[in-house]
Parts: structure tokens; sequence; C-alpha cells
């Protein structure tokens, strides 16, 4: 019994829940850094695929490339508006016009 | 150590082989704890991505 001598001089009633808090304290601190530095735990909370978080935090593009987002199912026409995800997150909104030299899209 | 300081009474209240009881169960309440931990960091290790 290496340490049992420091209940001679520290009181049980104040060590042993100091101890116990510290314990408690620092998993506590661990299991929040990997919640907050991880993806997978909130994937598994809200029911997704463990590792669907990887693709979802796929990088941006290169910088100056937007993305644009299609309805499904919903051709695309003249005169359509489409949302534009841009490269700083930030939206806008375009308007689909005819290419240049052609009279149809397609 | 004397005869005589095995029977003390220390500032803590407490006599050498009372500390010594009372580090015994908070060893053993470490080892279970330590034995759950170590379990339960297995199975987050093999079914989760945790560690990569």
């Amino acid at each position: 019994m290496n340490n049992a001598k420091m209940w001679l001089v520290v009181k049980p009633t104040v060590g042993i829940p100091l101890f116990l808090s510290a314990v408690a304290v620092g998993s506590f601190a661990v299991h929040v850094a990997v919640l907050s530095n991880t993806t997978w735990v909130a994937d598994f909370l809200s029911g997704k695929p463990l590792g669907a978080g990887a693709t979802a935090a796929l990088p941006l593009p290169a910088d100056g490339t937007a993305k644009v987002a299609f309805v499904e199912g919903g051709a695309a026409a003249i005169g359509q508006q489409v949302l534009v995800i841009l490269p700083d997150g930030t939206t806008a909104r375009a308007v689909i016009g005819a290419p240049a030299g052609s009279a149809t899209l397609n | 150590m004397s005869a005589h300081d095995h029977d003390k009474v220390w500032p803590t209240g407490l006599t050498l082989k009372e500390a010594e009881e009372v580090h015994s169960y908070l060893i053993d309440g470490t080892r279970v704890f330590g034995a759950i931990a170590l379990l339960a960091h297995i199975l987050v290790a093999a079914t989760t991505p945790w560690l990569g």
C-alpha cells in the first residue's frame, strides 16, 4: 500500500471527493473533445451510418468554383432560377439563359 | 515505525491501519473502474471509426 499514508494528512472526506471529481472532470473533458473534433459521433446519434460524415466533409473545390443545386426531376429551362453556392459559402440565385450561339438548352 | 506509531491517531483522525483500509477501497474502486473503461474502449475501438 504505497500511498495509504496520504490519508493520515489528507482527510478522506476531502481527498476522495476531490479524486473522484478529478476523474469525472477529466474524462468528461476528453469525451467533449472527441465529440467536438469528429463527425462520426454526431452521425451515429442522428442515425446515419458510421463514416457517412467523411463524404459530407469533402473539401470545397478550388477557389473561384461555384456549386449549383438542381431540383431533381425538374428539367432545367431557359429562365429557370437555380441556387448557386459561392466559394465562400454564401448563396445566390442565378437565372438560366441560353448559351451563346444556341437556341435551345440541353 | 514503532508499535506506538501504529496506534497513533493522526491529524485526519485516522490510524495507519484505518488509512490503509480507506486506501484499499480506493484502489479496488479504481481497478473496477479501469477494467470497465478498458472494456468500453476496446469495444469502441472495434466498432467505430475512433482512432481512424
